[in-house]
């Protein structure tokens, strides 16, 4: 068969684009490592989501030095948690499911992008470098609102990022002879031990307290202080560890049902 | 219609082998065609795709 040099020329350029397009692809996939989402991420039944020990909660949660894993959970039409706040210069594993239809988990600008399946769990690694903010979106058309579909992801500065959590508790009513107790607990969600000065305050009392968290534990603080001091009336409580502040209001009331402890509401 | 008027005239007909056929117009829209295709594989691949940052990475 006589074949025309031009010709000749032409088939070999395909032949070296279709290796070239070859090429590249498993450059990425071994020299880069970049990967396709696939079933590694095992199953999970839809209507059991609130009781998965890590869907029911959706949360971030750090695994290791500098490695996090994010639960989330989409839905007709939104995604849990939101914001999502991770840090940058860290590896972040995200588990995705949905709760009812396909959705997708699409961190907008970048190729971070997966379809949330109901009772699968996508598994997408990723480690951003710099902080910012993203904006998440489904990209599958999953009902009438779809469109308005939308989270975001918060990558912060490792030193601004914690897992930090305060949590009081304080009488809403007390005795005019009684006591009030005001406990702040400060709880760790990292695994690294962490220093934080605790600040209660009620009328003119003040507690300030440092204190060392370890990883995954909490500690409290407790201020005390005598009704009588402060006499009958509204008084005001704040309570602050780091940049994290609570505050509410204690009543002292002749004739309270309603004795100390709990916060509960009288 | 300039070919029929050709084909009536033997003396403007000129015969060439199969390799003297040299069409290199056509190669050259050809070889452009070629390039911008290269070109678009380079861009797709290694600017929109790696630089879209960050992209999902193997874990070992």
């Amino acid at each position: 068969m006589r074949i025309h040099q031009y010709e000749r020329v032409w088939l070999l350029a395909s032949m070296v684009l279709i290796v070239g397009f070859i090429a590249t692809i498993t450059y990425g996939a071994v020299g880069l490592g970049i990967t396709m989402v696939d079933d590694r991420g095992a199953t999970i039944a839809p209507d059991e989501i609130n009781e998965d020990e890590r869907f029911g909660d959706p949360r971030v949660e750090q695994v290791g030095d500098d490695e996090y894993e994010v639960y989330a959970v989409a839905m007709t039409f939104a995604f849990q948690p939101d914001p999502i706040e991770i840090p940058a210069d860290s590896e972040v594993t995200f588990y995705v499911t949905s709760r009812d239809v396909i959705h997708s988990f699409y961190v907008v600008g970048t190729n971070t992008n997966t379809m949330v399946i109901p009772g699968e769990i996508s598994v997408v690694t990723v480690e951003f470098d710099e902080p910012g903010e993203y904006g998440l979106i489904c990209t599958e058309y999953c009902g009438a609102a779809h469109h308005e579909m939308e989270g975001q992801l918060a990558v912060l500065e490792d030193e601004e990022f914690d897992l930090t959590e305060l949590e009081v508790e304080a009488p809403d009513e007390v005795e005019p002879d009684g006591e009030i107790e005001i406990t702040a607990t400060v709880t760790n969600g990292q695994l690294e031990a962490i220093e934080e000065t605790v600040t209660v305050e009620l009328g003119d009392e003040t507690l300030e307290e440092s204190v060392t968290v370890e990883g995954d534990e909490s500690e409290s603080v407790t201020l005390t202080v005598d009704a009588a001091d402060l006499g009958e009336g509204d008084h005001d409580w704040t309570a602050s560890a780091g940049d994290l502040t609570e505050s509410g209001t204690v009543s002292v009331v002749e004739g309270s049902e309603d004795d100390t402890e709990g916060g509960d509401d009288a | 219609m300039s070919n029929v008027a050709r084909q009536e005239d033997p003396a403007s007909v000129e015969r060439i082998e199969h390799d003297e056929f040299d069409p290199v117009g056509t190669l050259a829209l050809i070889a452009f065609y070629f390039a911008v295709l290269v070109l678009l594989w380079l861009f797709t691949y290694f600017v929109e795709f790696l630089g879209n940052v960050p992209t999902p990475v193997v874990v070992a």
